[in-house]
């Protein structure tokens, strides 16, 4: 089961209002190499793993991926909090108000509801872990773009937190899939 | 957040300039902590995380303190590597609250980075050490915290009235 800590895993301060930002940032919570794929995709694939390993770290990072989900959906309440409709409309989200309002909603930056067939389950641990390994790879250069696209240290800070967690994450997942190869030799 | 400044954003230093990792054992004072971050930082050439043969193997004393590990968001200088920034950004909290929530989520920040690790290094006794201790100090911050600012989560007894439902909220910020 999950316990929810009233406090995010690093701080989002973001004082200054950016409406494209916040439309850029969207593809980290609804799209395609998305926290929110992530999570699902990693908790999801538990349920095929050969041991406890496999099953202990993709709990624990799955379960990271979650309050990343927490802060991108932060950061995005932040950029757009007090906009007008007008400055949503020039930032190109007036589609976006015209259907969901002020709330948030899931999905990529070009407005593509989340798709759950962005998680990657195959049947074949290793498989899984490599895409994994993938998947962590492609939400590191996302933040890198994402980097790119701002120059607000409010923004690039919690930016750069995520990128690093990538980092980590795809090293996790690499030394798994080598353990579960050397294993697969010594059988 | 609420109660947070901006993070300091800091010109770089030398770009090259490896030696800090000589002064980062791991000092579990806070004060000293902040201080180590005025130490040079490598931003680009520490690619660990793409060399096949990288096997992820360290040893506690190779780690960043606390604090420095948790504003990178990765414990590991041997898997650290920036983009675009020289140098990470310090938080500094404008309250006490703030400053006991920074704290308290540097030291779980630091006992989970480390238990990541040890999924694929089960057998790891010193880093297993070292997650406990880190532990032992999270919980001993968040007891702290609570009792002064009301719960981070729902268990066991509540005071009246309910202050679970109390602000802030962790993404607000003002």
């Amino acid at each position: 089961m999950w316990k929810y800590e009233k406090k995010l895993q690093y701080p989002v301060n973001i004082r200054k209002k950016d409406l494209k930002m916040a439309k850029y940032i969207l593809t980290q919570y609804g799209g395609p190499a998305g926290e929110l794929a992530a999570a699902f995709q990693y908790l999801d694939q538990r349920y095929n793993m050969p041991d406890e390993r496999g099953r202990a770290l993709l709990t624990d990072i799955g379960t990271e991926e979650l309050a990343h989900v927490e802060m991108i959906s932060a950061m995005l309440y932040q950029l757009m909090k007090g906009a007008s409709v007008e400055e949503l409309k020039a930032a190109g989200l007036g589609e976006n108000y015209a259907t969901f309002g002020r709330s948030l909603f899931p999905s990529d930056s070009f407005g593509n509801p989340f798709n759950m067939a962005y998680i990657k389950v195959s049947g074949d641990y290793i498989a899984d872990i490599e895409s994994n390994m993938g998947a962590e790879q492609r939400a590191r250069a996302t933040y890198e773009h994402l980097m790119d696209l701002t120059n607000d240290p409010d923004v690039l800070g919690p930016l750069s937190f995520l990128r690093e967690r990538e980092i980590i994450h795809y090293q996790r997942f690499k030394e798994l899939r080598d353990y579960y190869l050397k294993q697969k030799e010594k059988n | 957040m609420n109660n947070f400044s901006n993070m300091n954003y800091f010109m770089p230093g030398g770009a090259n300039d490896f030696s800090y990792l000589n002064e980062m054992q791991n000092v579990n004072n806070w004060e000293t902590s902040k201080e180590n971050n005025k130490m040079m930082v490598n931003p680009n050439q520490n690619l660990n995380f793409n060399k096949c043969n990288f096997n992820g193997k360290t040893t506690p004393n190779e780690l960043f303190d606390v604090y420095n590990g948790y504003i990178r968001g990765n414990m590991f200088p041997n898997l650290y590597n920036q983009y675009k920034i020289n140098r990470p950004y310090d938080i500094e909290p404008l309250n006490k609250q703030a400053e006991m929530l920074t704290q308290l989520n540097a030291y779980g920040f630091a006992a989970h980075d480390i238990n990541l690790y040890l999924d694929t290094h089960p057998n790891d006794k010193p880093m297993i050490n070292l997650y406990n201790q880190y532990i032992d100090e999270t919980n001993k911050l968040v007891r702290a915290y609570e009792k002064e600012f009301g719960p981070l989560n729902v268990s066991g007894n509540m005071t009246s009235p309910w202050s679970w439902n109390n602000d802030p909220w962790p993404w607000e910020n003002n």
